[in-house]
């Protein structure tokens, strides 16, 4: 089927590779939920590529704001409009005339241009000069089969309320329905989109996330679980720490393309395990992505140097990244997919997310955060990226508690971090809790930070020492 | 109306008749008469008198076309309506696909044996 490309980031994506053409495409929104600029990317994006479009508004002066409003926009050119972008008045004809003459307009307006593309913006403001329902419904109907006849693929405009998607005419006849709105959420003003409707063709369901940006919009596809069953290769290779007590508890290092939960309290030192993991990596050619929520890079770096690791030399190659995303303006729906994305562009095959905890907190809905673990975890297996995520275990001498929302259940192995009272002092232990499909040993072995690195001691034996 | 001129006229409007009535089918007869508008429209900027065509929602009649040919014998009659034919497939198989249109093309190549119009590649 002969699709209609967006060219917004995305988008196409989640249209299994675009509009189909010829569609008719309702897009409702509330008044500033984006839709006027979701609608010209596409047709300035299609200008580019030599597609001629007809946007005809019914309010008039609007495209003089219109044009001022969208010279910001880096999808906007000059050079296309009146050429590759025209515009042209319906809304004066339709009041004056009438709709019969409105169509008679447009098919004189199709035939002077010979368009691609025909935007109605807005067909809330036709619906309002038709004296019922009936006949409104009448002129939808002739204008879906006007612009499909001439091989057009239409978008109308409209201020609608959720409530009338299900109600009124216009959304029967439409091919494709996009829904724009706006939510509050705990630290954002959010944009979502969600495609009701697109006949001919499937769809990512749900809500999707939008942002609009000086290039234009930039869609993050909603995550979630896949329902087909996961099926993926499993690689017997192992993906050692280089801390030789540790890759010996577990027969070698971690099962290649495993996911790793590294559990502990505060100051039991998981980020220093999940870097000094990436960094044996880098050692042997596999390129590495750190992914902070909690500490900047620079402190990373130097607390590496104080281990005697040499981080500036793999950062400098670019055989590790580390993108510190602070956890105040962390947004899970937009980091979530630029993780993955990340992924795919440079080959990662060892990741590590410090940490998942900050994940938690920016959500307010739990299950959506399962799903967003549930789907990441997949896609990390899938691409066989050999992954740990950090997560703090707020009770300093907890027993082995791992986490909460049933982190436990996505992650193949479970390294736990904890301290201990010895006499007067204060010990860390590490445990090995799970491995997936391998041996461990299951000791609990003390460790210690040293200016030559991470050193695993001995086995604990003194039972008691564990509250 | 001579013999002549309803012998060249009547095999194109049977034709039409007959592309009429498959399209139809997928299109429903509202569409058809907007496609028909459009191709006449199209073909009106090469040969004019493709607009004396007749056609509603109700068929396609060539009998203005015919009278029009009694007066003016040298009217490119065949030239103008396998331009029309081919324009209307052409545009067919884009809004239908390649399938639909092959089967509404093998269905008039039956009727139409051995015509030009009937057989001719988009």
């Amino acid at each position: 089927m002969k699709r209609l490309i967006t060219g917004i980031k995305n988008l196409d994506y989640i249209l299994g590779g675009g509009i189909p053409a010829y569609s008719l495409n309702i897009i409702s929104g509330s008044p500033g939920s984006g839709k006027t600029i979701f609608v010209q990317n596409i047709i300035f994006n299609n200008a580019r590529n030599g597609l001629k479009s007809l946007y005809l508004t019914t309010i008039s002066e609007s495209q003089l704001k219109m044009v001022r409003h969208l010279q910001d926009f880096e999808f906007f050119s000059d050079d296309l409009l009146g050429d590759r972008v025209i515009y042209g008045d319906l809304g004066a004809v339709l009041r004056r005339q009438g709709a019969s003459e409105g169509l008679d307009y447009l098919t004189q307006m199709i035939k002077e241009h010979l368009p691609n593309i025909v935007v109605i913006d807005s067909v809330k403001v036709i619906r309002d000069l038709f004296p019922d329902e009936k006949t409104f419904r009448s002129f939808i109907f002739e204008l879906a089969a006007v612009l499909s006849i001439w091989e057009i693929t239409a978008f109308l405009v409209g201020e609608y309320e959720e409530q009338e998607l299900t109600r009124l005419s216009e959304f029967a006849i439409a091919d494709g329905i996009f829904h724009l709105y706006g939510q509050e959420e705990k630290r954002f003003q959010k944009r979502y989109m969600r495609v009701l409707k697109m006949r001919g063709t499937s769809f990512q369901h749900g809500e999707h996330l939008f942002q609009i940006g000086p290039v234009g919009i930039k869609v993050y596809p909603r995550m979630r679980p896949e329902g087909e069953e996961l099926r993926y290769d499993v690689k017997l290779g192992r993906k050692e720490f280089g801390i030789c007590g540790l890759d010996e508890m577990l027969c070698g290092g971690l099962l290649e393309g495993t996911i790793t939960l590294i559990s502990g309290a505060t100051g039991t030192g998981k980020t220093m395990f999940a870097l000094k993991f990436l960094l044996e990596g880098a050692e042997k050619g596999e390129r590495g992505i750190f992914l902070s929520f909690e500490e900047p890079v620079d402190q990373l770096q130097n607390t590496a140097r104080c281990l005697g690791w040499e981080i500036d030399k793999y950062l400098a190659e670019g055989q590790l990244e580390i993108k510190f995303i602070s956890p105040v303006e962390l947004d899970v729906d937009k980091h979530a997919f630029e993780i993955l994305d990340m992924i795919g562009e440079k080959k990662v095959e060892r990741l590590v997310i410090d940490s998942i905890s900050s994940f938690e907190s920016s959500v307010t809905d739990i299950q959506k955060y399962r799903d967003y673990l549930w789907a990441i975890g997949q896609q990390l297996r899938r691409r066989h990226v050999t992954t740990i995520l950090t997560v703090l275990n707020e009770d300093l001498f907890s027993p082995l508690i791992v986490s909460r929302a049933q982190l436990s259940l996505i992650t193949d192995n479970i390294i736990i971090l904890r301290y201990v009272e010895d006499n007067s002092s204060i010990r860390k232990v590490l445990g090995v809790l799970k491995t997936r499909g391998s041996d461990h040993d299951k000791s609990l072995r003390e460790y210690e930070f040293s200016p030559e690195g991470i050193n695993v001691l001995g086995r604990l034996d003194k039972a008691d020492m564990l509250k | 109306m001579s013999e002549i001129i309803e012998k060249r006229i009547g095999r194109y409007e049977t034709l039409l008749k007959e592309m009429w009535a498959a399209s139809s089918k997928y299109l429903g007869t509202f569409s058809v008469n907007l496609l028909v508008e459009r191709v006449v429209w199209e073909v009106s900027l090469e040969y004019k008198e493709i607009e004396l065509l007749q056609y509603d929602q109700n068929g396609i009649s060539c009998a203005k076309m015919a009278a029009k040919l009694e007066e003016n014998p040298d009217l490119p009659v065949e030239d103008m309506f396998i331009k029309f034919i081919t324009r209307y497939v052409e545009i067919l198989a884009r809004l239908l696909g390649h399938e639909r249109a092959e089967e509404i093309k093998k269905k008039l190549d039956e009727e139409f044996a051995g015509d030009p119009a009937a057989s001719r590649e988009e």
